[in-house]
């Protein structure tokens, strides 16, 4: 604003989420990301059902700690989280619904109407260490559609890890960068990002109005006019780590129902998330990192919940093969390390909870009891 | 300045000793740890001062806002000299940019997550 450019397209910190906004584009383009601490499922084999969240992870801007990290991070610039050695992590991809108070329809029946305006499209990339988590494929900022290497936020409310078969995920699972466990490292045999990159493309304008009109809510006399205008967000040492393929998830990447002249391609925000061992998040910080989640074999004894999230309009993409081919952490650790994932014991998830896309705002793929 | 600051106090304390007895000079005095003869040179604006921490002890006493009355005193609170002196220029240039904004542009203020090279 001190600089009188308000207007432009920016990322955000507020609180732990990252604000996306294009108020160049429309005045409704925004959404948030934000990254869930989870349990981390059993690499064993077995398809579970999706584990819950516990809280966001605490995001920091890197530049407010430049003293302390390493000079490539200054560079890349971009954010910090803390993960412990084989922590667990997702994204949550949360829209925003926008609404207009019609007083002019006022009459006998209603008091007023309301204009509701769906949550405004994003089509999203996710990379680790720069390997799109899709595809396998390399950093590269363009929209793929064949196979697709993006998802679209208003289908997918979270990215839990690599798609590695179709409704197949691996886990996103945290491993020191340079032991060789990360996607980066299996397929490029480096060690140089870790971290995740993500970028977002919004919608067209047109493409948005023409495909999302606003509906229109009466509301009458006898409603207190609170409508539930949120939300699709059905869920609120060594320093630098990466992400691994950890433990087999029942999550389908759904297809873009959209073409790919919908989007936006001349506007774009990106961000890095650098991943900061919990160990030293206090040495850079001054603040605690938050605690180890629970295990999922306590988290199954106290017969918390699982999920599986069902949108019977949306059709989930194959899975990659690049990314089938990697190693899990327990693979890979049988030739590495004896116990690369401590408490590793499997688990038989009793208390499934379905999620509908569509059905209701008060969805949450929250866990509790810890 | 001293003499504004030093009114301030003195309505502040006397408003409050109205309701309550406790507020008097003597005893608000003695609860921030100074002299009532050192306040009551305060209140009247005679050329005394307070450390930063006694103002800091005075605005809890009152209930007033620390930052407030140390500005009334012609003080700027220690943290945020500190951090003004590790970024001087920048924070120099940011205050002057928003020196004739209203408050609430001020308050609206966002910091972008910066992009880098990657």
């Amino acid at each position: 604003m001190a600089n009188g450019k308000k207007e432009e397209t920016m990322i955000e910190l507020d609180g732990d989420e990252l604000q996306f906004s294009f108020p160049e584009v429309h005045h409704f383009a925004d959404m948030s990301i934000s990254f869930q601490q989870t349990l981390r499922i059993p690499d064993d084999g077995t398809d579970y059902p999706l584990p819950p969240g516990f809280r966001d992870f605490p995001l920091v801007h890197v530049d407010d700690y430049s003293e302390n990290v390493p000079y490539s991070w200054i560079e890349h610039g971009g954010v910090m989280l803390p993960m412990y050695q084989s922590e667990g992590l997702w994204t949550c991809f949360s829209g925003r619904s926008h609404q207009k108070t019609m007083p002019e329809c006022k009459g006998k029946k209603y008091k007023d109407s309301i204009l509701q305006f769906p949550e405004y499209p994003f089509a999203i990339k996710v990379a680790t260490g720069k390997i799109n988590a899709l595809t396998g494929d390399l950093w590269n900022e363009r929209l793929q559609k064949d196979p697709q290497d993006y998802m679209v936020s208003t289908e997918q409310p979270w990215l839990d890890g690599y798609c590695v078969e179709k409704g197949i995920i691996r886990q996103f699972v945290a491993m020191p960068l340079g032991a060789g466990y990360t996607a980066e490292e299996q397929l490029t045999g480096g060690a140089q990002y870790g971290g995740l990159q993500i970028i977002a493309y919004p919608m067209k304008k047109e493409s948005y109005e023409r495909l999302f009109p606003p509906r229109e809510k009466p509301v009458p006399y006898s409603d207190e006019c609170n409508f539930p205008i949120d939300n699709r967000k059905i869920c609120s040492v060594k320093e630098n780590m990466g992400l691994a393929p950890g433990g087999r998830m029942k999550q389908g990447i759904f297809q873009d129902p959209f073409s790919i002249d919908d989007w936006d391609m001349d506007h774009k925000s990106r961000c890095f998330v650098h991943i900061v061992n919990s160990l030293m998040w206090k040495a850079i910080t001054g603040k605690n990192p938050p605690n180890l989640p629970l295990l999922a074999v306590h988290y199954e004894y106290y017969g918390l919940p699982w999920f599986e999230y069902y949108d019977e309009n949306a059709q989930p993409i194959d899975g990659s093969k690049k990314l089938e081919t990697l190693k899990s952490v327990v693979e890979m650790g049988k030739e590495k390390d004896p116990a690369p994932l401590p408490e590793n014991e499997s688990v038989e998830p009793k208390n499934i909870v379905e999620l509908f896309n569509e059905l209701a705002n008060n969805q949450v793929r929250e866990g509790t009891g810890w | 300045m001293k003499k504004v600051f030093g009114t301030y106090i003195r309505k502040r304390r006397e408003s409050l000793k109205e309701k309550d007895r406790q507020y008097s000079l003597r005893q608000v005095a003695t609860r921030i740890g100074i002299e009532p003869s050192l306040l009551s040179r305060v209140e009247r604006g005679e050329p005394t001062s307070l450390s930063e921490l006694k103002i800091l002890s005075l605005a809890q006493d009152l209930g007033e806002d620390a930052d407030v009355l140390l500005a009334l005193s012609g003080k700027v609170s220690s943290d945020i000299q500190e951090i003004i002196r590790k970024r001087p220029q920048l924070f120099a240039q940011l205050i002057r940019d928003l020196k004739n904004l209203p408050d609430h542009a001020v308050l609206r203020i966002v910091r972008e997550v910066r992009d880098g090279k990657w």
